[in-house]
């Protein structure tokens, strides 16, 4: 199928990517190629197939209502760049 | 040209779990910034969610409540969007299959009823909280709201008026309270509500283009915002220029008491739906249904008419009482140990709600255990005590959390109502004001007044009136030549 | 025997009976990886100072006469997508470079509770996403067989370092085949079990609905204990398994083939295969028929259409998981930046690399409106298809044979500039992934040029006794366990 380079930079700002404009119609081919590759599954007749997935276990595990705390806080955000007093800080969000 | 007003209402309600919705950090409010996370509600990297039960059970309690049909087989979704408050990049919530639909809220009255229909109510989880600083170039993120469990309810566009909107949200809230869906507090956050108003010409069945409201954090703001939207559309209509409402977000503005345009997140809101694979469906038993239908409680529409019936209260009198759950409860607690439901009422609507308000306590936090005020009421109903020194003495109680006994023997309030002794002191007053003696056997009535004054002088206010009277009026009988 | 050349089996059996200690093993495997890392770049981190503690408390518990797990004193490598408290998991990613889990993986408390000795964290294809380990932010693992050619992937750092005897086991990860392709390039034995068998939590997610964990030994006894160890009901992981599985596969392994029906899917042998893989695989048929099971051509139609399926899938999946990288919490993040949008998409782009960018963007595309019904939603109906067409076969076989790759293992860099054709060499593989199906590869002979050769056994859902049971066979008949590269 046919997408154009208009079409790859909307979906780079979708996705929260920087791409640049060579980059982008790099992509163009590629994805071209991929999705054309996809339509193979155009052909297929799948009308009476069951999109979700038989279930073998009687829903999903449904966890009893309780509490319990993760203690070692400091080892939580460990690897958080930067923090003010227990808040996680960013550069300021204009809302 | 007449105008209808079409409102429908989005409403967010935290559900009363004690964990969080995919783990198990407890859902509480206060805590320290960050204080309740873990790694799953963090959405740290390999990290799984499991839903809660507890949840689940609510959310089906809330559609039986709220008289929706419940899909026994349901399904989690996710939605996908960048923002800093939204650890995973993505909510977990209910798209395409809710847990429950098709609901209704009757309210209006039995002469005008109104049935607010419910299109929707279904699971999903909150998103942490973000605090903009003025004077600073950061913003601070709190993920203790994430993960919270929500349910979301949406309306169909039934509603007409401002007034009606705020009366469906009361009456909703009412429900979702005495169902222990939630705790229902919109100044707290856990009652959130936003809206969609459009105007269209009077009869004509299709709708126009809705705007969105957001940021109304009280049932005043909400009133104010519908109303100031509704005014700025019929204005465009009027000028004939209604082409410029376009879809949009407003949010109210408080200060400027008026909704402006919001900036939008992002151009796109293109979420991307897809099915959680981390979770199965959500099944829902037939047993469950049945289970959590016979435990549902009593229901605000319930309780009125029961209290009607019982108690013989004013509609008034009872939507105050019953509109506040935790009041409606204590004051069953006073009839429950014999006391008058009509006296009851009258303490409840009157010193009770004064001093809670005074204190700027809620009904839920009243210091003086039912078996005591009952205890008061029973002490001024047999004359021990006048009703001016029993408010007196409920409101040490209050303060002091002292027993009504206590109190009255302390400042010895207690009644004379002890007829020699009342007689004795009454003569007493008849020897020392012979002038008002004569004065009453002239005619002058008034002196009557003035000697009761004057016993209750004596008494320091303690004597019982109505036997003073009747003691008074007897001495003055005798003592006419 | 050198310690480093001995099974998990026989290294437990060792220190058990004293004939040597934990830490004798595990110093023994630090000597060789000091000697034939340089050689391989199989592993991203190693972890000697806590191997060594965690030997020696083995080594007391055994003079104390206390008994110990099922793994005692054997090194284990794990991928490094799969989260160690304390150690850093990078996804072989910028954008993880520096990040340091709170927590250990459900696999790895497994693994300490049966006392496996931790020694390191392997190199992969960045999230895990890539056949070749080529897409590694750090480092290009070398197959031992032949250092100018590509380990498989993504798991080729697991496979690598085992098939160098630097770990007597690995544990990998498997979403469209990068646990059983890197284990045919480096000629050992990799299981993708059954969807659900082994817990996910902790595993750095790609494809959610497809990836497993995985063992990677050197034969198949030590391949049934690793599973035997880290299989079962995690409660933090609502996929997993919620019924009693089987314990033990140990003692089942030895029983032969003899009534097994096998089924060999002829669209398996197309065009693109090369011929001295099918002529090992068709040799395999031979043996197993030799000893005394029925091989039986069958067909699998949608084979090749579940490539797109994987794709879209996998991808989409893929975008959602990787959302959560923002360089706000954890992770990478750009040096300057001056709005908040500047520091996610900075972080983002500079974060990961282009093979993980092109996919997702193209999850981001396939899920986006306009296209959902179009891909995802087919591709989702395509999978329940595959399934039935499985489960279909099932009913008539016990196992299914087919090749764990249609190329040898290619040159450094032979592949790099072509994505597609990197997508389709993962033809006999994915189609597992998207119908939950556990899966082993195991080596079934050399080619001329001296590389391995695999043959992948294809079960059930829980079929992982027969396929073990079929696996080991074999493996007797080949006489291949001495089969080591040298280095």
């Amino acid at each position: 199928m046919k997408i154009s380079v208009e079409d790859v930079r909307y979906i780079a700002k979708l996705s929260k990517l920087n791409i640049t404009f060579e980059e982008a119609q790099k992509m163009v081919g590629e994805f071209e190629g991929i999705l054309t590759y996809f339509e193979s599954i155009d052909r297929l007749d799948l009308k009476d197939a069951l999109p979700d997935p038989p279930d073998r276990n009687g829903g999903t595990v449904l966890r009893k209502d309780e509490i319990s705390v993760f203690e070692d806080k400091e080892k939580l955000f460990l690897n958080a760049k930067s923090m003010r007093d227990s808040y996680i800080s960013v550069p300021k969000i204009i809302e | 040209m007449s105008f209808e007003t079409v409102i429908g209402l989005e409403i967010h309600a935290e559900l009363n779990t004690k964990s969080k919705l995919f783990c198990s950090c407890p859902a509480e409010f206060g805590a320290k910034p960050n204080g309740n996370t873990c790694p799953v509600c963090l959405g740290l990297p390999g990290t799984l969610p499991v839903l809660n039960e507890g949840a689940v059970v609510l959310a089906v309690k809330a559609g039986l409540i709220l008289n929706c049909e419940i899909m026994t087989r349901s399904r989690m979704d996710r939605k996908n969007y960048f923002y800093p408050d939204l650890p995973k990049a993505y909510q977990t919530t209910q798209y395409d299959i809710p847990i429950c639909r098709n609901g209704y809220v009757d309210i209006g009255t039995e002469e005008l009823p109104r049935r607010i229909r419910l299109t929707r109510i279904h699971l999903e989880e909150d998103a942490g909280k973000l605090i903009h600083l003025e004077e600073s170039d950061v913003s601070l993120i709190d993920y203790n709201r994430a993960g919270i469990p929500l349910i979301e309810i949406v309306t169909e566009p039934d509603l007409r008026s401002a007034e009606e909107a705020v009366a469906f949200l009361k009456a909703l809230r009412s429900m979702l309270e005495y169902g222990g869906i939630s705790d229902c507090r919109m100044e707290r956050g856990s009652l959130r509500c936003d809206a969609n108003i459009s105007l269209r010409r009077a009869g004509q069945n299709t709708l126009n283009t809705r705007v969105e409201l957001k940021n109304m954090n009280s049932f005043k703001e909400l009133q104010k915002a519908l109303e100031s939207e509704e005014e700025r559309q019929r204005e465009l209509y009027s000028l004939g220029e209604e082409n410029r409402i376009v879809q949009e977000t407003r949010r109210w503005d408080g200060a400027k008491v008026k909704t402006v345009p919001m900036r939008s997140k992002e151009d796109a809101h293109d979420y991307r739906y897809f099915p959680e694979p981390d979770l199965g469906p959500v099944i829902i038993s037939d047993a469950m249904i049945r289970e959590i239908r016979e435990s549902l409680p009593e229901m605000p529409a319930d309780r009125k008419k029961r209290f009607r019936d019982l108690y013989g209260l004013k509609d008034k009198e009872i939507d105050i009482i019953v509109g506040d759950k935790a009041l409606s409860e204590y004051y069953e607690a006073l009839t429950a140990r014999g006391t008058d439901p009509r006296a009851g009422a009258n303490w409840i609507l009157g010193s009770m709600l004064k001093l809670l308000k005074e204190k700027g306590l809620e009904a839920g936090q009243i210091p003086v255990p039912p078996e005591e005020l009952h205890k008061l009421i029973r002490i001024i109903k047999e004359g021990k005590i006048s009703l001016t020194a029993g408010q007196e003495v409920f409101s040490q109680m209050f303060d002091t959390g002292r027993s009504a006994g206590d109190i009255i023997k302390e400042k010895g309030l207690s009644q004379i109502s002890d007829r020699m002794e009342l007689g004795r002191i009454i003569t007493g007053v008849l020897d020392d004001n012979p002038q008002s003696l004569s004065d009453y056997a002239a005619g002058k009535t008034q002196a009557a007044v003035f000697l009761m004054g004057q016993i209750m002088k004596a008494t320091k206010g303690r004597a019982n009136p109505q036997l003073a009277r009747e003691i008074l009026e007897e001495k003055l009988k005798k003592g006419l030549p | 025997m050198n310690i480093h050349e001995m099974t998990a089996m026989e290294i437990r059996k060792g220190i058990t009976e004293k004939q040597f200690s934990a830490t004798d093993a595990v110093t023994a495997f630090f000597e060789r990886i000091c000697e034939k890392e340089p050689l391989i770049d199989g592993f991203l981190t190693l972890c000697r100072e806590e191997a060594l503690a965690k030997a020696r408390q083995i080594d007391e518990k055994i003079k104390a006469g206390e008994p110990v797990g099922k793994l005692a004193g054997v090194p284990v490598a794990l991928k490094d997508n799969i989260c160690t408290d304390g150690i850093r998991t990078t996804c072989a990613s910028r954008m993880l470079q520096d990040f340091i889990p709170p927590y250990d993986a459900t696999v790895v408390k497994k693994l300490k509770e049966a006392d496996a000795v931790i020694i390191g964290k392997t190199n992969m294809d960045e999230f895990a996403m890539g056949s070749s380990t080529e897409n590694s932010a750090f480092k290009k693992t070398k197959n031992p067989w032949d250092r100018e050619r590509v380990p498989g992937g993504s798991s080729g750092g697991s496979a690598a370092v085992v098939s160098a005897g630097m770990a007597a086991l690995a544990l990998g990860s498997d979403t469209g085949g990068s646990i059983r392709q890197p284990a045919a390039f480096c000629g050992v034995v990799g299981l993708k079990p059954t969807y659900g068998l082994i817990s996910r939590f902790g595993l750095i997610a790609f494809g959610s609905s497809l990836d497993q964990i995985g063992p990677l030994a050197n034969n198949i006894k030590d391949s049934a204990l690793a599973l035997e160890a880290i299989q079962g009901e995690d409660k933090k992981d609502s996929t997993s398994v919620r019924h009693p599985v089987t314990e033990d596969y140990i003692s089942t392994i030895e029983k032969g083939v003899k009534g097994m029906r096998i089924g060999v899917p002829a669209e398996f042998f197309h065009s693109g295969l090369d011929e001295e893989i099918a002529f090992s695989v068709k040799a395999c048929m031979q043996k197993f028929e030799a000893m005394g099971a029925v091989v039986e051509d069958i067909s699998l139609p949608k084979t090749e259409e579940g490539l797109s399926a994987y794709y879209i899938i996998s991808s989409a999946e893929a975008s959602s998981n990787l959302g959560r990288f923002d360089g706000l919490r954890y992770g990478y993040r750009t040096e300057d930046f001056n709005s908040f949008e500047e520091l996610v998409e900075k972080s983002r782009s500079e974060g990961f690399g282009e093979e993980v960018k092109r996919r997702i963007m193209l999850g981001t595309f396939v899920l986006s409106s306009g296209y959902y019904d179009a891909y995802y939603s087919r591709a989702q109906k395509l999978r329940a298809r595959i399934r039935e067409q499985f489960a279909k076969a099932f009913e008539s076989y016990d196992i299914l044979l087919s090749p764990a790759s249609p190329v040898l293992p290619f040159k450094i860099g032979e592949k790099a500039g072509n994505p597609l054709e990197m997508y389709l060499s993962d033809i006999y593989t994915v189609n597992i992934n998207l119908a939950g199906l556990p899966a082993l590869s195991m080596p079934c002979g050399i080619s001329r040029d001296g590389l391995p050769v695999g043959l992948q056994i294809i079960g059930p859902h829980y079929g992982e006794e027969k396929i073990l049971k079929a696996a080991y066979a074999l493996e007797q008949e080949l006489r291949l366990t001495a089969m080591r590269p040298t280095l």
